[in-house]
């Protein structure tokens, strides 16, 4: 079981609170929306469950381990994946030398000396880490780019590389940073089938931020909605949308007004 | 009506690649043009071409009778064209005011033109003296808006104003560029919520790979879907907020939620 | 007590020229984000010209020192923004901090080439010198007075420029984001022209006001003004303008109080000179993690021509066979002439420390200033092992080599903390810090300021210790390719793309670094030993660390992201005096040579003179592949001339 709970979760900078006493939880294997309206700390938030960011107060816990003082790099070695709002991808490298950095980092380490003096065992985890990475190029149709320096590739593309990157790691839990931010109207519905697909077959838990509604609804189980740096609505995507406080907060309606009545042009 | 900014025959290229091909278009004076299209249509390159930012390989730029493709940036700014480019670019180490003080730089704009950008936007009136990189998104982006009318330009050239910004934000922030076009400025507007954009624009031009699709007028786009189809993308309808009968279409009457959420910032801050 | 106050108020008015030094680097910093290492050649040049107008030609120092200064030297920034840095603006950090070095060499190149290599103690002052008596049996010079009270006065209204007139706005705004600063009506060609202008008037004020107290020596005022100023700047981390100026106040009371209390025989070294590098230190070590990180666009990613797509390994294969081939032959071919053979042997000995600089800087995107530190550490400790401990030489220097790691290890720490053009400051301040404090004292370099380094059993002809350098270049090249080519190598690059997606995918950043920087050194360390071994001695000017920049600089000149860039680089940097040594105008040309070549080629062809081999063989694979599809097109012209 990959469950991950954060706990009361809070954040200052400086004077700021940027978080304060939040509590969210994604089942192993869910699929769980994170909105609200910009600066409402999901960015935040999703620092501190991969740990670029030490809470001031709270707790994060994964696969029943508490990993709040865990640095990044051992959370991601204990499966949580994860993509950025603003591309992160090593752009002077090819899609293919970008997922193998991915799977090799996912392995077991290779001794330094194996390396540099090319002994036989370098051959064997090299050999491992193409299979892992060629799958996931095949899997997610990125063949005509294999060989493509990723600085190149048109956005939406590029957002598919980055979290193809974070598949190689083989993660339990994946959190996804607005993926389809830049991408337009096609890119975006064939990104949410992608989702889908990653979290059906693979059993990958994700956790997703994102503005696109149309693509949150479509996909989430579960929608946790953030404002100002609390929870302030947690459940179905049906719930949501019929949540008074969410549409004032972030959809823009008036809370007072008929939920049912869709606004035309 | 008649023409403030002309294009004719515009060529644009990075390198070998050819960014715009053959591009006319006219933005009338007091109109609203909307600028559709797919990632990679060229809709941005245009907007650079036009305000100096990049030089074409062809065509010529006509802006209120007087030809500016050989112009510098701020030359073409001086003449009355403000561009707000995509992404928010502010100056994050300068204080709010300061940021609009460097707008329209070596033409007057003392504190009348400021108090009345005040008024349009009373959230930069509450942070003026606060560096501009710890504003949030959607208060940057009013000040790239501000910043790009503080001057009255002729023409305001809006490169994605709604980028990574909530739905609200960007109702609010429509609701503003509409202000601006009734004060008589024109609007070049690039946009990829489709939806806000036909709500606003008096002539759609949709670009398809560097070459112009489509132009006409927003009712023709919204009954073709043939056209939708093919440049903006399968499912658009929801984007156009036309069909869609569920509650998640995202209504777009905001101001009072805004009202109050503006109120809420502030006591916070 | 008074012997104390005077000493104070000397520090002072030497401190006030520091901070008006570092007003002039602030301020380009500040407006391009590009940290001027060619600062104080500029003040060098200026100065000279100031010189001639005086002494030679007899001008009025009032009248010479405002031409200079008012016309002269803001001609020179502009000139320089317009061909140089507006070019190079916006590009990472490494690649300013080589093209200011390129700017200091070639300078340095010219003055000497204009007015010869003399130092010059004859610079008037614009002051007289008559002392003035204070209360208190202080006492001053006029010309001090007077130049602590034009600092202050040309400190203060700069300041004020920068805070409250619009033009100073706009200075900001530039740094902000240039090209939206365009699309503001800021005319941005204009107000950087303007910012490099006011800092060049500013560098040839120091020297002016310098240069009568000190010494106008073309080859170390240079690195003396940077160092100041650097220690200066570093306390407004480069940015604050009234921090800069406390900072140069402090340096300059330090300096003097260290002169008078504490001599050089106190068992620390010089640390009258390396009080601006502690100052470095310290100040990066406990800057806020905004500073610190604030050179993350560090990598070294570049825009402009590159040569996409390689050889096939087997062309790359047998060129490279082919290259250490004809090395090998070297001493058979150049039979007649040892200088041939040691010339070539030290081009060897400098390709494996050049080669220390492509891994790190080519491979990583890291950068290091102070690379002539692990090399002074593992020739030192070579010659002690061997002349006090009577260690098999052999031994002593696997041994050597191996004290730079602890050392490289050290910067690959600092390195997580600190990035960017910090952290170039900090490695450079460790070479400083590791030549004041350590290589000049005589219980490491001897009391006659050389100790020996023999050559290992067996290799002591001239021949033999060309193949053993030979041997040693061969090895590191392959364990560099290696690095390249492997899982390490495919981190380091991840790391210099972006360090917060390696950490994402659960990349251990702290051992990447330290093994990088250990790697590198061990390298370095190596070629520093080998290189001692030529002359068979280790001086106290062997590891100079103004070398370290030239040494950053030609690797770059020969190609800083291949092997092959490193081995053109060392051919480059021992075959130079032989190839051209008879052309006397060539000799004189050498460092105006390597400066333009680092600076205004490096705004052309950043992959340097191995890139324009790779972009000829690129060229000819273009032929090779677009014959067979010439010959298949069909010719629009009907009837069988084929």
């Amino acid at each position: 079981m990959s469950e991950l709970r954060a706990e009361s979760v809070t954040v200052r900078f400086g004077g700021l609170t940027a978080l304060s006493d939040v509590s969210i939880d994604v089942p192993s294997g869910g699929f769980v929306g994170l909105i609200g309206p910009n600066g409402a700390g999901k960015t935040t938030l999703f620092n501190v469950i991969s740990g670029f960011i030490l809470p001031w107060r709270g707790r994060i816990t994964f696969d029943g381990q508490d990993v709040t003082r865990a640095s990044a790099s051992k959370r991601a070695a204990m499966r949580i994946g994860r993509t950025f709002q603003k591309l992160e991808l090593f752009g002077r490298m090819t899609v293919l030398e970008n997922m193998l950095v991915a799977a090799e980092a996912g392995a077991k380490r290779l001794g330094l000396m194996t390396d540099l003096l090319h002994l036989p065992g370098r051959h064997r985890a090299e050999r491992r880490s193409a299979g892992i990475a060629e799958q996931v190029i095949a899997d997610l149709n990125l063949g005509w780019a294999r060989d493509r320096r990723t600085a190149d590739l048109p956005v939406g593309s590029a957002r598919i590389v980055e979290l193809g990157r974070a598949l190689c790691t083989n993660p339990a839990l994946l959190l996804l940073d607005e993926p389809s931010s830049g991408l337009d109207s096609g890119e975006t519905e064939g990104f949410g089938a992608l989702l889908r697909r990653i979290n059906e077959e693979r059993g990958v838990g994700i956790l997703l931020v994102e503005h696109d509604m149309d693509l949150v609804m479509d996909v989430c189980k579960k929608i946790h909605v953030l404002d100002f740096g609390r929870v302030i609505a947690t459940g179905t995507t049906k719930e949501i949308a019929a949540n008074a406080a969410v549409r004032a907060a972030y959809l823009g309606e008036e809370a007072d007004e008929a939920p049912a009545s869709p606004a035309r042009r | 009506m008649k023409p403030l900014l002309h294009l004719r025959g515009v060529e644009a290229r990075y390198g070998h690649f050819v960014a715009l091909q053959n591009v006319s278009l006219i933005v009338p004076e007091g109109a609203v043009v909307a600028l559709l299209g797919p990632n990679g249509a060229g809709k941005t390159t245009l907007l650079r071409t036009v305000s100096g930012m990049m030089s074409l390989s062809r065509g010529e730029i006509i802006f209120d009778g007087a030809p500016i493709q050989r112009l510098p940036d701020y030359a073409i700014a001086r003449r009355g064209l403000a561009h707000i480019p995509e992404g928010r670019g502010i100056f994050p180490s300068l204080t709010v005011r300061e940021n609009l003080l460097m707008a329209g730089y070596g033409a007057p704009n003392g504190d009348g033109a400021l108090g009345r950008v005040y008024e349009l936007f009373p959230v930069l009136a509450q942070r003026r003296e606060q560096a501009a990189g710890t504003l949030s998104g959607g208060e940057q982006q009013m000040l790239s808006l501000a910043r790009g009318v503080i001057t009255r330009p002729k023409l305001l050239a809006v490169d994605e104003l709604s980028l990574g910004l909530a739905p609200i934000l960007v109702a609010q922030l429509f609701d503003t560029v509409a202000r601006i076009r009734d004060s008589g400025t024109s609007i070049l507007l690039v946009e990829q919520y489709v939806r806000h954009a036909l709500r606003l624009a008096d002539i759609v031009v949709i670009l398809h790979k560097g070459r112009v699709a489509f132009i006409g007028e927003p009712g023709e786009l919204a009954h073709d879907d043939s056209l939708v189809e093919s440049y903006l993308g399968g499912k658009s309808s929801a984007r156009f907020g036309v069909a869609s009968e569920d509650a998640v279409a995202l209504p777009m009457k905001a101001t009072a939620s805004s009202q109050r959420s503006k109120k809420r910032r502030v006591s916070r801050g | 007590m008074q012997a104390f106050l005077n000493t104070v108020l000397v520090g002072l008015v030497t401190g006030s020229v520091y901070a008006l030094a570092s007003t002039g680097i602030v301020l380009t910093y500040k407006t391009s984000g590009i940290l001027n290492f060619g600062y104080g050649a500029l003040a060098l040049f200026t100065t000279f010209v100031y010189w001639s107008l005086t002494i030679t030609f007899h001008w009025p120092v009032w009248l010479a020192a405002a031409l200079v200064v008012l016309i002269v030297a803001p001609a020179i920034g502009f000139l320089l923004d317009g061909t140089l840095f507006r070019k190079i603006q916006g590009q990472p950090i490494v690649i300013g901090v080589i093209a200011t070095v390129g700017l200091t060499v070639l300078i340095q190149g010219i003055v000497i080439l204009i007015w010869g290599g003399q130092t010059r103690g004859d610079v008037p002052s614009l002051f007289p010198r008559a002392p003035i008596r204070l209360p208190g049996g202080l006492h001053i010079g006029v010309d001090q007075a007077a130049l602590f009270g034009l600092a202050v006065v040309l400190a203060l209204g700069l300041s004020a420029m920068f805070r409250y007139a619009r033009i100073g706005v706009a200075f900001r705004a530039v740094v902000d984001n240039r090209p939206v600063a365009g699309l503001m009506a800021i005319n941005t060609r204009y107000v950087s022209g303007l910012a490099w202008a006011i800092a060049t008037a500013f560098a040839a004020v120091t020297g002016i006001l310098l240069t009568p107290r000190l010494l106008l020596d073309p080859v170390l005022l240079t690195p003396f003004i940077i160092a100041q100023v650097l220690g200066a700047a570093i306390v407004g981390y480069l940015r604050s303008l009234p921090l800069a100026w406390a900072g140069g106040l402090f340096l300059g009371v330090s300096q003097a109080l260290l002169l008078k209390y504490a001599g050089s025989g106190s068992g620390i070294g010089d640390l009258r000179s390396a009080m601006p590098f502690l100052m470095i230190t310290v100040l990066v070590l406990l800057a806020p993690k905004t500073l610190r990180v604030a050179g993350l666009g560090s990598s070294f990613i570049v825009k402009t021509r590159e040569v996409t797509g390689h050889a096939s390994p087997q062309t790359r294969a047998v060129i490279g066979a082919a290259f250490f081939g004809l090395l090998a032959l070297g001493p058979a071919i150049a039979r007649g002439s040892i200088s041939w053979r040691l010339s070539l042997t030290v081009g060897m000995a400098y390709a494996i420390v050049f080669l220390s600089l492509v891994i790190l800087t080519g491979y990583s995107g890291q950068v290091s200033l102070g690379h002539t530190a692990f090399m002074g550490i593992a020739a030192f400790t070579t010659g002690h092992l061997v002349a006090d401990q009577h260690l098999n030489v052999w031994l002593a220097l696997v041994f050597g080599a191996l004290a730079a790691v602890p050392a490289g290890a050290l910067i690959g720490i600092i390195a997580v903390r600190v990035h960017g053009l910090f952290l170039a400051l900090m490695t450079l301040a460790f070479a400083f810090m590791a030549q004041d404090m350590f290589f000049k004292q005589p219980s490491v370099s001897g009391s006659n300021g050389g100790i020996p380094v023999p050559r290992p059993p067996g290799t002591a002809s001239t021949n033999a210790f060309f193949y053993l350098v030979l041997a040693v270049l061969l090895v590191c090249c392959l364990i560099a390719i290696n690095l390249r080519t492997g899982p390490t190598g495919r981190v380091l690059a991840a790391l210099r793309d972006s360090e917060m997606a390696s950490r994402s995918l659960g990349i251990n950043v702290v051992k990447y670094k330290v093994v990088i920087f250990s790697i590198s050194a061990l390298i370095a360390g190596l070629g520093g030993v080998l290189a001692s071994m030529v002359t068979e001695q280790a001086t106290s000017l062997s590891f100079i660390p103004f070398l370290s920049l030239a040494y950053l600089t030609v690797t770059v000149v020969g190609g800083v992201f291949h092997v092959g860039g490193a081995l053109a680089a060392g051919m480059l940097w021992g075959l130079y005096p032989k190839l051209f040594g008879h052309i006397d105008i060539m000799i004189r040309l050498e460092n105006i040579f390597f400066g333009l070549g680092a600076t205004l080629a490096l705004a052309r062809n950043p992959e340097g003179l191995f890139g324009e081999f790779r972009w000829i063989g690129a060229q000819l694979r273009s032929l090779r592949d677009r014959e067979p599809r010439r010959v298949a097109a069909p010719l629009p012209v009907a009837g069988g001339q084929e």
